[in-house]
């Protein structure tokens, strides 16, 4: 029976490696995103919209739902994230992150569930990051949202287990994507000798630990944060 | 939407609870849906309310039930299947 995913955050970086991944598998993936998708594939399916818009996510996930009847799995992948002291972060910037990678992820967790709850199975991936177990200073308002959903993911692993659903993070050290791209190289070097693995991540080892969280077998893996290269 | 077809959506959704739960009880318009007086547990309750929004959603219905404005009432439109289909006609006329 054909797969269903819902991924969030797909135009670029590793939502576009996603998509095409599980796209390659078999599975219909329906991805979304603020700006239009290049992303051109039978089985795809795109919508433009801020995660943070509760009526607008509400509306996309109805309209999966009626058109594809049910949701296998749902990759919470969109994410921003800004750099810099505390000293010089404005407001707006800690409220659009907050929107963005905690507000997102809440919303497409719950509208998802309630279609995964009618099959009473499904899979929730979130996302987070090696800066919460290292505590990053100069990332405080992106590790505090990421925080934020590994707290989500533990409670909903919880909420949602009488429906069969699981929900887990994985937390990537850095990959060469957008989101890092105005960090100094410098800084990510001396980033990466923290992990006990030294190497950044690829999309292939994000990959893996989806595939392990997602396969059918991890029926009793459940409200688990999985850091990549060593990090606790 | 009348008022039959949403009370038989929302007794539907609360039998389906019943049976789960292993109970012989079946839902009534004056059946509690959460507290102490209710057989329902707290799990149950969210089973129904979503089960109640999907089938409404199905039908072209797109309201959610779980709104500020529903959770701040000082009359909860959740108390009794009764409230909550006016609670849901109210909605809907909107």
């Amino acid at each position: 029976m054909n797969k269903i995913m819902v991924i969030t955050g797909t135009s670029k970086g590793i939502g576009r490696e996603l998509s095409q991944y599980y796209l390659k598998k078999g599975y219909t993936v329906i991805g979304c995103s603020r700006s239009e998708s290049e992303l051109l594939h039978e089985r795809y399916e795109h919508f433009c919209l801020d995660v943070s818009d509760e009526k607008s996510v509400e509306k996309m996930i109805t309209d999966v739902s009626r058109k594809y009847k049910k949701i296998d799995y749902l990759l919470n992948n969109a994410g921003i994230a800004s750099m810099n002291h505390t000293l010089l972060t404005p407001a707006s910037v800690v409220e659009k992150i907050f929107k963005v990678n905690v507000l997102g992820t809440f919303l497409f967790s719950r509208e998802v569930a309630k279609v995964m709850s009618k099959n009473k199975w499904g899979r929730v991936v979130n996302f987070s990051t090696i800066g919460v177990p290292l505590r990053l200073e100069g990332e405080c308002i992106y590790t505090s949202s990421k925080a934020a959903v590994e707290m989500m993911t533990r409670i909903l692993a919880k909420e949602y287990a009488g429906m069969n659903i699981t929900v887990n993070a994985v937390g990537p050290t850095p990959v060469k994507t957008d989101l890092i791209r105005n960090i100094p190289e410098d800084k990510i070097t001396s980033l990466i000798n923290r992990q006990a693995v030294k190497k950044m991540s690829d999309h292939g080892d994000i990959i893996n630990v989806i595939n392990f969280f997602i396969n059918h077998k991890s029926n009793m893996v459940t409200g688990q944060v999985l850091y990549l290269g060593g990090l606790s | 939407m009348t008022e039959q077809e949403i009370k038989s959506i929302i007794h539907l959704a609360i039998n389906d609870n019943f049976e789960l739960q292993g109970s012989d009880e079946k839902a009534s318009d004056d059946t509690v849906l959460f507290g102490s007086n209710s057989s329902i547990d707290s799990l149950g309750f969210v089973n129904i309310i979503v089960g109640v929004e999907n089938q409404l959603k199905e039908r072209n219905i797109d309201i959610s039930l779980v709104s500020e404005k529903a959770m701040s009432r000082k009359n909860s439109p959740f108390k009794t299947v009764k409230t909550l289909v006016e609670f849901i006609q109210e909605e809907i006329e909107q």
